[in-house]
């Protein structure tokens, strides 16, 4: 069976492997029939504890479900805390009904996201829900990341290129190609090259 | 001391039914003991313990209003009102509920690995972490996995205390793993040497000992010396809406914690921690922790650790007070743990979350309550 593992697979139609992660086994087989014949295929897990960790590395799914009163929980809230595992999408759901107001506190698409008690046939609108919403809140992350690298590269060139225009008596415009050229030259980004150049002519 | 809430100065509480949230642990003595002894109802209180089985679902409850208050790790309130995992909310404590209380425990494993690559016929106790050194130094040599420790909560004193006592010989993240495991299935895991140690709270570490699967190599107070451990946390909104009922309650927790100072009482607090609906333990894995006795190893005798929890101490007056100090303490860990890097802290931070004076107000409220009381009684 081919199945990608990194989270790009959510951006398609194939296959996605859910890690379940539920004591109560009855309700994980309903959870599971009800799947039969979706993209959602399910490893189920028991009594997880620490070896959650190894089922994790091992499994790599692309969504976790968990009931919001498993121990395990901590382990999940680590993943991103302490250890630096790829952002999943958790589905948390809790048997009891007034878990449903937990919905609007949970940080929203990071990877939470409770959704009350899970009944075999709102299983799957449910997972489609988490997954989109999920996808859109890591598109959100990955353009501020990109906007803040940019934002960050065009302060160093600038930094770079006025340093160059004092030290080596060069107009905007000459320094400017001068950093241009060696990028090209020697096929580095421009921006590590004005961190080169911020380096060594800052020392000099 | 008074024994009903008529008659005293202390304002009626707003709202009189509460549920507070704890964690199954040796240091939740302090609610227990305030349920058990009747505390909460002396100051009008009608208190459901609920007992959680993760910190992160205890948190997500707080603020999502389910439990009116919880016992806390000490930095979860910071970690709240920062939005560090969870969206920020504005999370006080009034209240610090109990000093140290944690060990670090190794598997019995990485017990007899330790021995056998430093040549020693035994380990002198509280460990030295430099001892770790030659072991993780012959795994890397042979291209075995790295060490693995666990701690409970991404934001917790066990997790900095860990990263603490490695630090004193040098050893960082790069060197040994760090992951998180619920208490509840820490002993199994050394157990079957899924973990190689772990630092967690009792009465798991007796537990482990007492199985004859770990060895306590040292305990939080060989580390950092009386620092707060839990808290009661409890919603910034909340209080605002419920003053009077804060003040109850945290006489009352007060109160339990001050119960908790003599030794007869906490051997009497394990027995009570030990039921079903609480620890569901026996009494010789939490006693012994609650009465300053730090279980070492199997063949080993106990150490005496006399603050191995320390609810109150009547000879310095402050361990509950939640000073700034203490949270600018935290800060600081939290800050060298790394798990502030990119976040945007507020310069009143530690001020809007550690609340000395909603402690203080209850300690004259207190004051006035034993005036009259005295008056009363000629």
């Amino acid at each position: 069976m081919n199945r990608t593992h990194n989270t790009s697979s959510l951006n398609n139609q194939a296959e996605l492997c859910i890690l379940l992660i539920d004591e109560n086994v009855q309700r994980a087989e309903s959870i599971s029939c009800a799947l039969n014949n979706s993209r959602y295929r399910i490893s189920h897990l028991a009594s997880p504890g620490a070896s959650l960790l190894k089922q994790v590395d091992e499994i790599q799914p692309d969504i976790i479900v968990i009931d919001i009163e498993s121990p395990s929980r901590d382990i999940l809230e680590s993943l991103q805390a302490i250890s630096h595992f790829n952002p999943k999408p958790v589905v948390m759901f809790s048997a009891q009904n007034d878990t449903n107001t937990i919905n609007q506190s949970i940080e929203s698409g990071v990877s939470a996201y409770v959704v009350g008690d899970i009944e075999p046939v709102r299983v799957k609108p449910i997972l489609d829900a988490a997954v989109a919403r999920f996808r859109e809140f890591q598109k959100l992350k990955n353009e501020l990341s990109d906007t803040k690298q940019q934002l960050a590269s065009r302060k160093t060139i600038d930094q770079a290129k006025r340093l160059l225009m004092k030290k080596k008596n060069m107009s905007e415009d000459e320094a400017f190609r001068a950093m241009r050229k060696t990028a090209m030259d020697t096929g580095q980004k421009l921006d590590d090259v004005a961190k080169t150049l911020l380096s060594i002519l800052g020392t000099l | 001391m008074a024994k009903t809430n008529k008659g005293n100065n202390m304002k009626k509480p707003e709202q009189t039914t509460l549920t507070l949230g704890f964690i199954p642990l040796t240091d939740s003595a302090p609610l227990i003991v305030a349920k058990e002894l009747g505390f909460f109802s002396q100051w009008g209180l009608d208190v459901t313990l609920q007992k959680q089985n993760s910190w992160a679902t205890l948190r997500d409850k707080l603020h999502a209003g389910l439990l009116d208050a919880a016992q806390m790790l000490a930095p979860m309130p910071l970690a709240s009102t920062l939005g560090l995992g969870c969206t920020p909310t504005a999370v006080i404590t009034p209240l610090v509920l109990s000093l140290n209380g944690n060990a670090i425990t190794l598997s019995e494993k990485l017990h007899q690995e330790v021995i056998a690559e430093n040549k020693i016929t035994h380990l002198t106790l509280p460990m030295a972490a430099y001892l770790l050194q030659r072991v993780i130094a012959t795994r890397k040599a042979q291209d075995r996995p790295k060490l693995k420790f666990a701690t409970v909560f991404p934001y917790s004193c066990h997790f900095y205390q860990l990263r603490d006592w490695l630090a004193s010989a040098n050893i960082t993240d790069q060197d040994v793993d760090i992951v998180v495991v619920p208490p509840v299935n820490m002993v199994a895991h050394l157990q079957s040497s899924e973990i190689d140690g772990c630092c967690v709270g009792g009465p798991w570490n007796a537990k482990a000992v007492r199985a004859g699967t770990g060895l306590t190599a040292l305990t939080s107070f060989d580390i950092w010396q009386d620092s707060p451990e839990k808290v009661l946390g409890l919603l910034e909104s909340w209080y605002k809406q419920n003053p009077n009922t804060v003040l109850a309650l945290t006489a009352a927790l007060k109160q339990a914690c001050s119960w908790l100072e003599s030794i007869p009482n906490r051997f009497e607090a394990a027995r009570l921690l030990s039921s079903e609906q609480y620890l569901d333990a026996s009494v010789d894995v939490i006693a012994p922790s609650l009465i300053g006795s730090c279980l070492t190893h199997i063949t080993m005798p106990p150490r005496s650790i006399p603050s191995y929890n320390q609810f109150s101490k009547s000879n310095n007056g402050t361990i509950n007070i939640p000073e700034y100090v203490r949270g600018e303490w935290l800060m600081s860990q939290m800050n060298s743990a790394g798990q502030l890097a990119g976040v945007n802290v507020p310069v009143d931070l530690v001020k809007r979350v550690f609340r000395p004076d909603i402690y203080q107000q209850m300690r004259l409220t207190l004051e006035d309550q034993k005036v009259q009381f005295f008056r009363h009684s000629g």
